[in-house]
Order: C-alpha cells, then sequence, then structure tokens
C-alpha cells in the first residue's frame, strides 16, 4: 500500500513536471528569439539593436474593432516578422508579408506602404483561421472543428481527401476581399464575380435565395452560406447534390472544376451581413424583391427567346443543341402544348404537373407572356425518319435508349416515364391505349401529346417499333373483363365514406394515408404507385379504366387483382367515388385560387 | 503533549517559537499511543469528522471500492479547478466561446484546468453512480441508513444536474444542442414540462437566458445545496453507525455513560447514546482500529490515485471544443450529454416514457427502496444470496440503462439511425 502510495505521489509529480514545461516553454518563443537575433544582425543602427537587445518574448496581439464583432489576432506572436520588409526572403514563419501594387500597396521613396495596415485588419479579416490561438493546429483552423481554416491554405483532415487537393490556392481569400469589396465587377475579386454570374447562368437562383440576388425557395437560403459552411462542404455540395441529402433533387451539374472553383468562392463570400453594409442594408436586400432585368427595346417572341438565354431555362431543359438534361425538351413545344397549359404550367408548374421538380420562378406577366409566344413558335414538326430514329429523337430522353424507362432526365420525372420493356403490362393493355397515350399525352404527367407532331402513321410505326424492340414478347389475345362503363355506385356522402374506410383500409400500404402515392412501402415498388391526388390524371381517367386497375390489378406493377382479395364490384365503387371526390374538393380548390 | 513550564526570557521563546506555534496549530505531537491517536482524531477539526475508531471493515478495499471517497476527491478538483477557471469565464454568449479559446490558447495552465474540470465532472457522476451501485449491492441502505441511502439518490440527482449545468458553458455546439436536447426531455413532463423548460432557459429555446441560468445554477446554487447534502450525508454515516458492515454475534445496545480511560486527567462524558448495535464504545472487544492512521493513510491514498489519474487524463486528452454554436446548422445526430443517452435513446421510442415515465419510476423506486426491502440479512456483503431477488432486479435495471447509454453514444448515427461504429 505505502509502495502504491508513493508511486501514485510520483505520477502526481512527473505530471506536474510535463505540464509546467509544457505550459512554460512555447514555440512561439523560439520563434520570437530567433527573429530577435536575426533583427539584431540586420541593424546597423546601435540604437535599435539596444532596443531588441531590451525585448523578451511575449504574446503579441491586434485588436480589431473596424471590421463586424471585435476580433482578436494574436498571429503576429509566431509571424512575428510580417511587417519587416528585411524578412521577405525568410522561411515562414519569420517572413515577411509579401507587398502588391495590386493589393493597393504603394512603394514610397523606395519604402514600400501597406494599404491593408495590419494594425486596423489583423490577419484574420482576409485570411481566416483562428486569430486567438498560439498553436499551429489551433490558429490555422486545422482543427476539425474551427469552421474557418486559413482560406486557401489549410485544408482539414475530416475533408473529402478527393475534394482536398483542390480546396487550396489564394484565390479562396477572394471570399474574405468580398466582405467590404462589394462591387459586382472589382477586380480583385475575379473568382467571386465569376460565381455570381455562373449563379445566375446556371439557374441557381431558381431554386435558391441569396438575400438580395434572388428568389427561389425550392432550395436552401445560401444567404448565409459562407458563414455556415466550409469550402469542403460547399464543393461537395455542388458537385455531389445528393451526397448530404440523398433526397435532394437538385441536378448534378457536371461543371468544369473551374467553374466550381468559382461557385465555392462566390457562396463563402455570402456570409449574411458583410462589412460593408449596414444591417439596415442587411434588412432591406432581404425584404426587397429581386428585380428582374428586361432586355430594353426587344418584343413579343424575340424577348421569349432571348429571355430563355437570360434566364438560362436550358440549364435543365433541351432546346436545339443547348441541353440541360434534368427536364423535357422543348423543341417541339409549339406542337405539344397550348398557351393555356404553358402559362398555366409558368405561374404554377404544379397546377398541370402535380409532382414536377420545376421551380414556380417569380418573373413578370410579361416575360412568361413571351416565353410563351416564343415558345408556341416552335412548331416544326420533326422530318420523317424511320420510327427507330424517332423514338431516339422524341422519346429516348425519358423512356430511355432501352426503352426501360431510364432516360436521361427520367430521375426527376414524377411518375417516371413507363418501362416500356415490362411485357407483363405492354400485353396487358389494349393497343388503342398506347396509341392514346402517344396522341394525347397523358395529362398530369410529363407525356405530351404527340398528335400534332407525329402523323397517325408515324405513331403506329413508333408504337411499332417499341413493341417489338421493348417489349419482344408477341402481344396475346386480351380475355375479355367484366367491366362497368360507368361506376354504377351513385356518388353520395355514404359511399365515400365507405370508400374511404376501405381506402385506409387495404390501400394505404403503397397509395399512403393521403393517397399521394408515397405509403411505406412506396419506397421499394416500381413503378411507384399512382398518386391518387394527381386531379388532372385522374380526371382524365374514366371509371372502366380505374374499376379495371382496382379489379384486375395493373400487370407489370405491384398493383395486385382485388378481386382475388374479396373486394366486391360495390365496393370498388365506393372506393372510386372516394378517389373522385378527393380530387373535386382539391381541383374546385385550385380554380377558385386561379 | 508538553506540559512543562517554559523557560523565562526572550531567547528562549524565540527558541521555542517553531514547536509552540507548531503545537498550538495541532495540538497534538505526532501520536504514538491510543489515546493520543484518539486525542489526534478528536481535537482535529479537519480530522474530527472521523470517528476516532473504525471497524476494520470499513478499510477493506474490496468492500467500498473507496467509491465514495473518489467522488469526494472529485469533488474538491472541481470546486478547485471550477474556481480558477471562473476567473477566465464570462456567461456571455458573444463571449464565452472566445473565453474558451484563450483557455486553451494563451491562459497558462488554462487547457489543463478544463480539461481536469472536464474529466472530473464525467468522472464524478460515473463514480457517484458506481458508490450508489456498491451501496445498493452490499445491501448497506438497510437500517438504520434509509434515510442516508435517500439523500445519497438525491445528491446523485444534484451531481448529473451540475454536469448539466456544466455542460452548456463553453457555448460551443456541443454543449449547445445537448442541452438543446436535454431540456426538450425535460419539456415532455406532462402538464408542467413546458413550463419547466421555460423557467430552466429563461426563453423558449437556448440562448443568452439559459446560459446564465446555467451558469448561476452551475457556480452558486448547486454546489451549495451540494455540499449541504454532503455534509448531512457525512453526519448521518457518523451517526448510523459508520459504514455497513456484516451483522456480527447479537450485541446489545450500550448506553454510553462509560468514562474512557479512568484515572486520566481527562474526562470524556458522552452528552447522549449512541443507538445500533454498530458502535462500541469503551474498552469492548471489537474489530476497531484507530482512525489514525489506518483510514487517513487509506483516503490519503485514494486522494493521490484519484488526483493522479486525472492529471495523466488531463495530460492525455483535450476536453472537446467544438464550432461556436450556430444555432440553424444542428449537428446530425444532435447528442446529449453520455449520461443522458440512454435517456435520449429511449425518448426516440416514446418521447413521455423514455424522457419522464420510466427515469420518474426509477428515481421513485430508488428513493423508497429501502422502505419497501424492509429484510435485514445480507447487510455487509457483495451480492449476499438472501439478496439475489433485490440484486438481480436492481442489476437488470442498470445493465439495461448501460445499454441504453452504449447503443445512443456509439451506435446512432444521422438521424438516430443505428451505425456500427466498427
Amino acid at each position: 500500500m505505502r509502495l502504491a502510495l508513493a508511486l501514485a505521489s510520483f505520477v502526481v509529480l512527473i505530471v506536474h513536471g510535463v505540464v509546467f514545461y509544457d505550459q512554460f516553454f512555447h514555440r512561439w518563443e523560439r520563434h520570437q528569439t530567433a527573429y530577435f537575433e536575426q533583427a539584431r544582425s540586420l541593424t546597423k543602427n546601435e540604437q535599435d539593436k539596444a532596443e531588441l537587445e531590451a525585448r523578451s518574448p511575449r504574446i503579441e496581439q491586434t485588436i480589431v474593432t473596424s471590421f463586424g464583432d471585435t476580433r482578436v489576432d494574436r498571429c503576429t506572436t509566431c509571424h512575428i516578422a510580417s511587417d519587416d520588409p528585411r524578412f521577405a526572403g525568410h522561411a515562414r514563419p519569420l517572413k515577411s508579408h509579401p507587398y502588391s501594387a495590386a493589393m493597393g500597396d504603394v512603394q514610397r521613396n523606395g519604402q514600400w506602404e501597406r494599404r491593408h495596415k495590419f494594425a486596423d485588419f489583423g490577419c484574420t479579416v482576409c485570411h481566416d483561421g483562428q486569430g486567438r490561438g498560439l498553436e499551429t493546429k489551433f490558429s490555422h483552423g486545422e482543427d476539425e472543428f474551427w469552421p474557418e481554416p486559413l482560406a486557401g491554405y489549410v485544408t482539414q483532415a475530416t475533408w473529402r481527401k478527393d475534394f482536398a487537393p483542390k480546396l487550396k490556392g489564394k484565390e479562396y481569400m477572394e471570399a474574405a476581399c468580398a466582405q467590404c469589396h462589394t462591387a459586382e465587377n472589382f477586380a480583385g475579386t475575379p473568382n467571386v464575380n465569376r460565381g455570381r454570374k455562373l449563379f445566375y447562368a446556371m439557374n441557381c437562383y431558381g431554386c435558391h435565395k441569396i438575400d438580395g440576388i434572388s428568389e427561389g425557395t425550392l432550395g436552401p437560403d445560401l444567404t448565409e452560406a459562407g458563414k455556415k459552411f466550409k469550402i469542403d462542404y460547399l464543393w461537395e455540395s455542388v458537385v455531389e447534390p445528393r451526397a448530404n441529402s440523398a433526397a435532394s433533387f437538385m441536378p448534378k451539374f457536371n461543371l468544369p472544376e473551374a467553374d466550381v472553383r468559382s461557385l465555392v468562392i462566390f457562396l463563402k463570400s455570402r456570409r449574411g451581413v458583410n462589412f460593408a453594409e449596414t444591417s439596415l442594408d442587411r434588412y432591406k436586400a432581404h425584404i426587397e424583391n429581386v428585380a428582374v432585368v428586361i432586355p430594353p427595346g426587344t418584343a413579343g417572341e424575340k424577348a421569349g427567346e432571348q429571355l430563355i438565354v437570360d434566364r438560362a431555362c436550358t440549364a435543365c431543359h433541351k432546346l436545339r443543341d443547348h441541353d440541360g438534361g434534368i427536364a423535357p425538351d422543348l423543341s417541339y413545344e409549339g406542337l405539344i402544348r397550348d398557351n393555356t397549359w404553358l402559362m398555366d404550367h409558368f405561374k404554377n408548374p404544379r397546377s398541370r404537373v402535380p409532382d414536377s421538380i420545376m421551380p414556380t420562378f417569380r418573373f413578370p406577366a410579361d416575360d412568361f407572356e413571351r416565353i410563351t409566344a416564343y415558345l408556341a413558335t416552335l412548331k416544326t414538326p420533326p422530318p420523317a425518319m424511320p420510327p427507330a430514329e424517332t423514338y431516339k429523337a422524341l422519346c429516348e430522353r425519358c423512356h430511355g435508349e432501352k426503352g426501360d424507362g431510364e432516360g436521361k432526365v427520367a430521375w426527376y420525372l414524377d411518375p417516371s416515364p413507363r418501362d416500356l420493356t415490362k411485357a407483363a403490362f405492354m400485353n396487358s393493355k389494349p393497343r388503342e391505349r398506347f396509341v392514346a397515350s402517344i396522341q394525347e399525352g397523358v395529362a398530369g404527367t410529363s407525356m405530351p401529346s404527340w398528335k400534332n407532331a407525329l402523323k397517325t402513321e408515324q405513331v403506329n410505326a413508333v408504337l411499332g417499333y417499341v413493341l417489338t424492340a421493348f417489349t419482344k414478347e408477341p402481344a396475346r389475345d386480351l380475355k375479355p373483363r367484366n367491366l362497368p362503363d360507368t361506376n354504377p355506385v351513385a356518388m353520395s356522402p355514404a359511399s365515400v365514406k365507405h370508400g374511404e374506410e376501405m381506402f385506409l383500409d387495404r390501400c394505404t400500404g403503397c397509395h399512403g394515408r393521403k393517397a399521394d402515392g408515397k405509403g411505406p412501402n412506396s419506397l421499394d415498388i416500381n413503378p411507384k404507385p399512382r398518386n391518387l391526388r394527381n386531379t388532372a390524371f385522374v380526371a382524365s381517367v374514366n371509371d372502366r379504366r380505374l374499376f379495371d386497375s382496382v379489379l384486375y390489378g395493373v400487370q407489370g406493377t405491384a398493383m395486385p387483382s382485388w378481386i382475388d382479395y374479396g373486394l366486391s364490384k360495390n365496393d370498388v365503387g365506393d372506393i372510386v367515388n372516394f378517389i373522385r371526390s378527393i380530387n373535386q374538393k382539391k381541383g374546385s380548390q385550385q380554380n377558385a385560387g386561379l | 503533549m508538553s506540559t512543562q513550564t517554559p523557560e523565562k526570557g526572550a531567547r528562549s521563546a524565540l527558541r521555542e517559537m517553531p514547536s509552540n506555534v507548531w503545537n498550538s496549530i495541532f495540538r497534538n505531537p505526532l501520536p504514538s499511543t491510543d489515546l493520543e491517536r484518539a486525542s489526534t482524531s478528536f481535537t482535529n477539526f479537519f480530522l474530527h469528522i472521523h470517528p476516532v475508531k473504525v471497524h476494520k471493515n470499513t478499510l477493506r478495499p474490496i468492500y467500498t471500492l473507496g467509491l465514495g471517497l473518489i467522488s469526494l476527491f472529485l469533488f474538491f478538483i472541481l470546486v478547485a479547478t471550477g474556481i480558477l477557471l471562473m476567473f477566465y469565464y464570462v456567461p456571455s454568449t458573444t463571449q464565452a466561446y472566445d473565453r474558451m479559446l484563450d483557455l486553451r490558447g494563451t491562459v497558462a495552465f488554462g487547457i489543463f484546468l478544463r480539461n481536469m474540470h472536464r474529466w472530473s465532472a464525467h468522472g464524478m457522476v460515473a463514480m457517484v453512480f458506481l458508490h450508489m451501485c456498491r451501496v445498493f449491492l452490499t445491501g448497506a441502505y438497510k437500517k438504520p441508513r434509509e434515510f442516508n441511502w435517500v439523500l445519497g439518490v438525491i445528491l446523485l440527482l444534484v451531481t448529473l444536474f451540475l454536469s448539466f449545468t456544466g455542460y452548456l458553458l463553453p457555448w460551443d455546439q456541443l454543449a449547445f444542442w445537448a442541452i438543446t436536447v436535454g431540456s426538450s426531455i425535460a419539456g415532455y413532463a406532462p402538464l408542467i414540462g413546458q413550463q419547466m423548460k421555460f423557467v430552466l432557459l429563461g426563453d423558449t429555446t437556448v440562448g443568452q437566458e439559459a446560459l446564465l441560468r446555467f451558469y448561476v445554477l452551475h457556480v452558486a446554487v448547486l454546489p451549495a445545496v451540494l455540499v449541504l447534502l454532503i455534509a448531512i450525508h457525512f453526519w448521518r454515516i457518523r451517526k448510523d453507525g459508520g459504514l455497513s458492515r456484516p451483522e456480527q454475534p447479537k450485541g446489545e445496545t450500550i448506553v454510553a455513560t462509560m468514562v474512557l480511560e479512568p484515572g486520566k486527567k481527562r474526562v470524556y462524558g458522552f452528552q447522549g447514546f449512541i443507538r445500533g448495535p454498530f458502535t462500541k464504545v469503551g474498552n469492548v472487544p471489537d474489530d476497531s482500529v484507530y482512525a489514525w492512521p489506518n483510514l487517513l493513510l487509506a483516503e490519503l491514498f485514494v486522494f493521490v490515485l484519484t488526483v493522479s489519474l486525472i492529471l495523466l487524463v488531463s495530460l492525455a486528452f483535450n476536453a472537446p471544443l467544438e464550432e461556436p454554436v450556430n444555432v440553424m446548422h444542428p449537428p446530425n445526430p444532435a447528442k446529449a450529454p453520455w449520461y443522458f443517452l440512454g435517456l435520449q435513446e429511449m425518448v426516440s421510442y416514446s418521447a413521455f416514457w423514455g424522457g419522464i415515465g420510466i427515469p420518474g419510476l426509477m428515481v421513485a423506486l430508488l428513493l423508497i427502496v429501502p422502505y419497501i426491502d424492509r429484510g435485514t440479512k445480507g447487510v455487509g456483503r457483495w451480492f449476499a444470496k438472501e439478496r439475489l431477488l433485490a440484486n438481480t432486479l436492481f442489476l437488470t435495471l442498470v445493465v439495461l440503462n448501460v445499454i441504453f447509454i452504449i447503443i445512443g453514444t456509439f451506435f446512432r448515427g444521422p438521424n438516430w439511425t443505428f451505425v456500427s461504429p466498427f
């Protein structure tokens, strides 16, 4: 016991020794001593020599009060020669900060004079990092918890290895410059300026809000993105939008690296109130709707064409040789959509395609009219070509090269394009149904009506191509099914109530409690369960088809034949009445709203 | 005891001054006889808290494991480091985090103070809890120690609350979101939950008011309460007859009217009588030894061990300091302090039952257990056969709690989904 006591006491002693050593012998003292020695050897002036002789190591600090919250920058404790031009050639940390005419430094009588005096600016205002720390790890922000590591110099250990090398470079400091130099064309911040232009050009503004710049509401507000996020997170979010949120529907833009860098630097410069503005300016920017710049002197269709370019519609849509790879092709818009549809869709895309991801852009009504006028002129039908070519030109973008519904924009469409390779489905429906879908389109979805673009023979030819090339299995004769043409159960509150009970009992697992097709099982089902609140779609199908789908199921999908599960025709009639009732209500409300 | 008449004269007064000063302070020389040993304990303010003699069982390390003492010494370390930290801390949302950076970067011994305070706080929560387990598993809460057990449970709660209030003070992301989660759990209490949360935070969310309240609770209110309760806790140990120990052949209640060491100059008359079969007075043959030096040495050993462990841990691991508070950017997942993670894990199943119902029941059960379990068998032994049922029930609850804490700490990832730490 006494031995253990002695040992424990010894441990206490040793730890004290280590702690005292650690607390009294600092790295920065060595840097300062080295600086004093070298400065003494460099100076010829006896008085300076004596002064240096008298100096002993101490913590140096600059208290910065002119730029936002008070900062305490102790960087010069190690970087003690930062303002001593004689140390220009030394190694860090005893290297003097370079002078640069571009930064506004001027040479007077052979002596450089700084524009950004360290006594006023400190260090972290421009460089970021943590001014209070005295250990490299903390002061340079290598510590993973520090939100602002030295811009362009330090990457943190937790950052993704494939991004980290791209996050170095002096240009990242421009984000800090832009806190004061807010002019859009300020020469010192080319990346911020370029990033701002890209923010418009790539249509980021359609979804994201930045106070004073944009009004988007679909994506996260980026007004304080630079304050909240580190550059690795910003880079990742631009390059791989779904890396952080699997549910994000932000498109993957595949931008060149230089563009990503500019965007990241621009976003890093968005820090809420910057040094150049008052809180009142910030408030004004917050409440003001962003003015839309209409190109002067252009009118009608011409203006519309210009607007499509300015508003970067092709960041998502395809128009001639521009293809954003996210949203449908606009090349034949004048043939496949009418003006009312276009205007309704502009004002609220979800009024026509309830699950569309297209942002509701807050352009003036004039602009929408101009764009509509321009789109209406796109009336040149595709040239006559073999059906395979027609499929490639018109259908492949959504239905995919292999006809499996996995076209390049399919991920962004809801409901998904039909998988044409599923023979079970394709062979369970009469040919007329497909012809009708192609000619009339499918209401409430992205499938347009092609009857103005394709002649009947062309439609049949393409359908024939699809059935032979993708469906492959030859069609069988369909057994006649015993289906009523109209719902035999009259619409009544009692019927709706019973229908709702049946629906809640049987259907919510896939179609969801809200009947929006998002039930708990829907995640694992392909194609997705139908959104039964898609009013346009529900209105477009007749009772016979609803009865068919419920009673006999939809082959090639997860919808079972409910006749096998004991649903009577009257039950289905009640369910159909329920589905109609939820859409009636929604429809009338919507109409009242419009 | 020097009782000779001192020589006259300034010179001799000067010569004897050191020993006079020493004697005036300590009253006794280093003891060599039993009477002196007893006298040493009796006459020294700091030692007076000890009994003159303690039962041998009290000194068996394997019986107590020193857990109560370790808790006490951790509390001493916390008071000492806490007072030093108070010199540097400002309970303001704009300054607190900067002060943490200063402590870490600039203040001499700052980071070390913070490490010691942090790890001692975690250690104290763990040790108080283990101390409670020890007391339960040795059946030491039984008559006449029922009320001291109740005090102990309250002390555990105060310790938890102290640690919880201290958790917010660094004002980093870890602190902010842990307290946000923790205070939300309190908000699930029926009827008074929301009001309680509001009184605690001084606001609907964690902010400046909450920081100030937590600070005052942490540095003034709760330590005062804790010190008072500890004092009563210790006093009761003495009055309840020392630490529990196995029963001995039936002893009678001895009314202490005997006179110690008759014939000597001093006469010790007892003012009352001491109850219970645990305290022997006078020269009754028993298994007790003098507190000086046996108990003191044991205490010193535990103290040095505690201090050296805390020092080593503080040297090896820095107290965490995460990003400055960002109210708009919660970490995913936001976790409560580890000792509340069992609660948070249960809350993820049911807000009321996990956060209030079950823990409330557990505390209530702990508080009344000595009044339910009235058996007198199996006191003073670990895992006594006679106490199989009680011990099993207790251990089940403890293990469940520990499992929940482990799951909450290591197996929960973003959105509180199950992740493997391996």
